[in-house]
């Protein structure tokens, strides 16, 4: 699975990287998670607010950090869509 | 004056300046500001705002709502910078993201609350009309010249831009509460600033304690300088403590509470009720006046914390207080350092200059507020103490306001990552149109202080926009001619 990080490096966005990958870690799912930090780069994936979550190319969060339980959810989902 | 003097003059200038920031007045303004800036980023859903701005938007909608998305979404460069660039490319295009890219920086909620308790509500007041309206028409007129480029930009719909989404009334009437809070802190009414009813603290005499204040940190009126009240050591106290108590409760806030969360909040609250409190230094102890800001904030604290406990969600509260607690933690430092570097340059900046490039509401005046503006790059808030800086330094509140419309719009930063978004022949056209803009309002606002009659005003105003719009409307038609002659030459 690929994760990717939307943000120029707020406080936010370095929240979310953690929190995500604690997720993940939990979850215990291969992933590597990317960060995205370059603006151009982010305005190309059309979130009209950072931070961003990108799993496996479709955003599934912008502009919030989203509760532990909803991020849970995001990866299971994309785990069954890869299956 | 020897050299040392005059570095013990700058640091006690710095030094009293920070302390006056401190005090009473501005605290009861700063802090519900960060409380409802945190609260507008957690639960107003950007959505509320964007699905207003989608390409399908009619121009009667989208620009007024760019304009009011300015004043609720865009309270740090973080969020503005995305949203700009999503609305030029995804969403009504770039009109309305010119709109919300001049209006944005210059009426978030904290500008706009901490320049009025600090320069003055007509100057707050100024700033967010002059803003409002000249955002939407440099957005207009942007769009204008545009016009074929912007047929042109990307089609692929993005979500923000059609999605559909509200604000729940659970958060509706907490940031009503909210904005409550600061008005009723910050509103000098009599029903407010009457005291109804007093008893003294047994502390001895206070008298000399204020005495002491006094020669540490010299007061003059004339200069800007406001001294230390023993209220305003107390408050100083409080807020060294709250620092404390939330790094270690509100820095995780959104894995959930501790009991040093609870300890800021209370703290938190404590600090506005003192702040609200009038105290008055008497040879037997320490005279303390219930005012009726006292008993409006305890009415407002109370509801806050009751509809927090019963309409919002746990998980709400939580990112409101960890967006809050960010705010603080981005542009407070700053806004400290700011605020005692502008105290320090203060005693060396000559008097005579200031009033003599500035100290008449003249064009030239007016042009080098907004070009000191363009210039200078001061962190989120920092602009408005340097401004009052300028107008302790005898500046004329035309020019101030160009300065102030003016530092916050325009950076060297902000001008490259926007050349970026749209192109530098763009940007230029942009930066052109704000340096005019700016100065137009500083020197109708200055007029207007000068005591110039409003109808007078106002009808130089139509008298611009009568212009502007011919002048848009003469190119419109001369496009027009050379089209229809290009097509007759096919």
């Amino acid at each position: 699975m690929e994760v990717k990080i939307l943000g120029t490096g707020c406080p936010n966005c370095k929240r979310l990287e953690k929190v995500t990958r604690e997720a993940l870690a939990e979850m215990d799912v291969d992933a590597t998670v990317i960060k995205v930090t370059d603006m151009m780069d982010i305005l190309s994936y059309n979130v009209p607010a950072t931070p961003g979550l990108v799993i496996d190319g479709e955003v599934v969060s912008y502009g919030r950090i989203p509760p532990r339980a909803e991020l849970t959810a995001m990866i299971a989902t994309a785990l069954s869509k890869a299956d | 004056m020897s050299v040392g003097e005059w570095i013990v003059t700058m640091l006690q200038s710095g030094a009293d300046s920070l302390a006056s920031y401190l005090a009473a007045h501005v605290l009861l303004c700063l802090v519900p500001a960060f409380f409802i800036a945190g609260a507008m980023t957690a639960l107003i859903p950007k959505e509320a705002i964007t699905r207003y701005l989608g390409r399908e938007a009619s121009k009667w909608v989208s620009y007024p709502m760019a304009a009011l998305g300015g004043f609720v979404l865009a309270v740090c460069s973080c969020t503005i910078l995305p949203l700009f660039a999503g609305i030029y490319r995804q969403g009504a295009g770039l009109g309305p993201a010119i709109t919300f890219l001049f209006v944005g920086p210059a009426i978030n909620i904290l500008a706009v609350s901490y320049t009025g308790v600090a320069i003055g509500l007509d100057i707050a007041v100024a700033r967010i009309i002059l803003s409002a309206v000249f955002g939407i028409g440099i957005g207009l007129i942007m769009a204008f010249i545009y016009r074929r480029d912007d047929s042109a930009h990307n089609q692929a719909t993005g979500g923000a831009f059609s999605r559909d989404a509200g604000i729940g009334r659970g958060p509706l009437v907490f940031l009503l509460l909210l904005l409550a809070g600061l008005i009723v802190g910050t509103l000098a009414i009599g029903l407010l600033t009457d005291t109804y009813a007093h008893f003294t603290l047994p502390l001895g005499d206070t008298v000399q304690w204020q005495a002491t204040l006094d020669r540490l940190v010299p007061y003059d009126a004339s200069q800007g300088q406001e001294g230390v009240s023993v209220q305003g050591v107390l408050l100083i106290g409080l807020l060294a403590l709250i620092g404390a108590a939330a790094w270690k409760g509100l820095n995780t806030i959104d894995e959930g509470f501790n009991s040093w969360s609870w300890v800021a909040l209370g703290l938190i609250a404590l600090t506005l009720l003192v702040a609200a409190l009038r105290f008055t230094p008497a040879p037997d102890g320490l005279m303390v006046g219930i005012t009726g800001r006292f008993v409006g904030e305890v009415l407002v604290l109370g509801a806050v914390g009751l509809v927090a406990w019963k309409w919002l969600d746990a998980y709400d509260v939580q990112e409101w207080l960890w967006e809050t607690w960010r705010f603080v933690k981005q542009i407070f430092p700053l806004l400290i350092v700011g605020v005692f570097i502008a105290g320090m340059v203060r005693v060396l900046i000559p008097r005579s200059l200031i009033e003599a490039i500035a100290g008449k509401n003249t064009l030239l005046g007016n042009l080098v507020g907004v070009i000191f503006g363009v210039f200078m790059y001061f962190p989120t808030l920092v602009e408005v103490p340097i401004a009052n800086m300028f107008l302790g330094l005898g500046m004329h509140r035309g020019p101030l306001l160009a300065y102030l419309m003016a530092d916050p719009e325009l950076s060297v930063q902000s001008i490259l990552i926007t050349a970026k978004v749209i192109g530098n022949k763009k940007t230029w056209v942009y930066v052109g149109l704000v340096t005019v803009f700016s100065t137009l309002a500083g020197l109708i606002y200055g007029a207007w202080v000068d005591g110039a009659n409003l109808w007078h005003i106002l009808g130089y105003l139509a008298a611009i926009v009568a212009v502007l719009a011919g002048g848009l409307w003469l190119v419109g038609r001369l496009d027009r001619r050379a089209e229809t002659a290009a097509v007759k030459v096919d």
